[in-house]
């Protein structure tokens, strides 16, 4: 390796171990010194490290004292080094590395794609749920559920959604079907406001049960009637309540023989939901009319709302018999100008216990 | 504050400190910067370096700086999303899932330059921006971010960044989506 002297301490030794300043070679506790004094004296004081150019600045190699390394950017460079300075290679693993990354990254996409499908309906279902369209976002927050049933999030936007229209069997399943009802986190504000929910509806239904079972007591319709009111404005987003209240309230009108109100009630009902019960309670209430008045057209049309009723009755076996059942009286009550409750009726001719009108 | 020896973390985390000194090492090359030395992992302090020519070309320096932080954030983000789901809102038990997950933590946490990365920007950017250049002009608050950042790895703002994105870039991504 070449070798300099310091101009100042006469110090000979490699090229490396040195530094110029103001056209003069110092060695380094020199160069501190001659920078410091010329600073002192108002003269320029930056020095610069010495390069040898016969030394490789990256490997150590060197060229000999007849040759220097060519200089590569600012630095000379022996023939092996400067190759891989200029481009250094990607390293053989690393290109593996790389190409197992990438194809992790492909299975990653594929892996999660049945996911991204349940988490895109849970974000539609929930966009869809601040929106108050409960009923749209239920077949959506199903599909998440179908895919991830532990997710609290869907199972709590789906009883949301569905206990928002009244929907209590869907609810119930999303939340039984979410690790059988238990939910991590008690304190989650949205768990409690399904719960809330879940916990009014119940109660609800209990009190329509408890209604419902008191329509079938001869004398305890208005009570009944009253206590389903009560269970439908406790929760009025279940239609079916409110339909069931006003059910009781024309199961009210004929035990307190207002017939008047009873055909009111029915035909409303019967033009709100047009079935066959609906219908068959129009053809009792005109069956009523005729039986306290005697009007032959009371009789007809009551007649003809029994035929709508057995029109629209559905061929399932249980309703058949209902409607068989139910007819039979109201042909009783046309035939004999007689109003009897289901109890009496029960009791003359069919020898059994009951009650309705 | 609890503290992790660097070399545990290094170890935990390997994937994205391999990946941070690739995306410096593309950049160079991207950039035809002469590369005098690579390290891609190592259990010392830094845990991997890449030594290079130094550039008074502001736009280089910016991606050499830089490019780990936008490749590593990205890849974090894509490797989240695919676990986010699963993992987070859908509570599946997914193993695949969760390894998707640590390796996104693992490159998301290794996104910050490091403060050698960044003083060379911030050396660069006053002069620059004064003559006008928009990047150092616009780049300016990122750098200012990234050091506080940096220094803020004491805290384990690294990791932080790295949740933060692997959660909040699905949540943006999929919201987007579901309301697209």
């Amino acid at each position: 390796m070449r070798q300099a002297t310091c101009c100042e301490c006469g110090l000979t030794t490699t090229v490396r171990s040195f530094y110029r300043m103001n056209g003069k070679t110092y060695c380094e506790p020199c160069v501190w010194k001659a920078s410091r004094e010329a600073k002192a004296a108002g003269q320029p004081a930056e020095y610069v490290a010495l390069q040898d150019n016969s030394v490789c600045g990256r490997c150590g190699a060197y060229s000999g004292d007849s040759s220097d390394h060519p200089i590569v950017g600012k630095i000379p460079l022996c023939s092996t080094c400067a190759p891989q300075v200029s481009n250094w290679p990607y390293p053989g693993w690393l290109k593996i590395s790389l190409a197992v990354l990438l194809l992790l990254l492909v299975v990653a996409l594929l892996h999660g794609r049945r996911y991204f499908h349940a988490g895109r309906t849970m974000y539609v279902g929930e966009r869809l749920v601040e929106k108050h369209e409960y009923e749209s976002a239920i077949p959506y927050l199903q599909e998440t559920l179908r895919i991830a049933p532990e997710s609290d999030k869907a199972a709590l936007l789906t009883a949301k959604a569905a206990l928002s229209i009244g929907d209590i069997n869907t609810a119930d399943k999303a939340i039984q079907g979410h690790n059988k009802g238990h939910f991590e986190d008690a304190d989650n504000p949205e768990f409690a406001q399904v719960k809330a929910m879940w916990n009014r509806a119940e109660t609800a239904y209990t009190k329509a049960e408890e209604a419902a079972k008191l329509e079938q007591q001869d004398g305890r319709a208005a009570e009944a009637a009253r206590m389903m009111h009560e269970a439908a404005s406790l929760y009025p987003e279940a239609r079916g309540l409110a339909e069931a209240a006003e059910t009781a309230d024309e199961g009210a009108a004929f035990e307190a023989k207002d017939y008047d109100q009873f055909l009111a009630i029915a035909q409303k009902m019967w033009q709100q939901y047009p079935g066959s019960g609906t219908a068959a309670a129009v053809a009792s209430a005109f069956a009523c009319k005729y039986a306290v008045t005697g009007d032959a057209k009371y009789k007809q049309q009551s007649e003809e709302m029994l035929e709508t009723s057995r029109q629209k009755v559905d061929p399932d076996p249980e309703q058949q018999k209902w409607f068989q059942e139910y007819a039979e009286r109201i042909r009783h009550r046309l035939d004999t100008r007689q109003i009897i409750t289901k109890t009496e009726y029960d009791r003359k001719f069919r020898g059994g216990q009951g009650k309705g009108e | 504050m609890f503290f992790i020896p660097g070399p545990v973390i290094a170890l935990l985390t390997f994937p994205g400190i391999i990946i941070h000194e690739t995306a410096h090492l593309y950049f160079c090359k991207l950039f035809k910067l002469q590369v005098y030395d690579v390290c891609f992992i190592r259990f010392g302090n830094p845990a991997g370096y890449v030594l290079h020519e130094k550039t008074e070309n502001f736009t280089t320096s910016f991606f050499v700086s830089l490019g780990p932080f936008f490749g590593n954030s990205l890849l974090c983000v894509v490797f989240c999303t695919a676990a986010f789901l699963p993992v987070w809102e859908l509570k599946v038990a997914d193993p695949l899932a969760y390894f998707f997950y640590w390796l996104g933590l693992s490159i998301g946490m290794h996104a910050f330059p490091s403060t050698g990365d960044l003083s060379n920007l911030w050396e660069l950017a006053p002069e620059k921006a004064k003559a006008g250049n928009i990047l150092a002009i616009l780049s300016f608050p990122l750098i200012g971010l990234l050091y506080i950042l940096n220094f803020a790895r004491m805290f384990w703002a690294d990791l932080g960044y790295g949740i933060a994105i692997g959660i909040l870039g699905p949540i943006a991504l999929f919201r987007a989506l579901a309301w697209a």
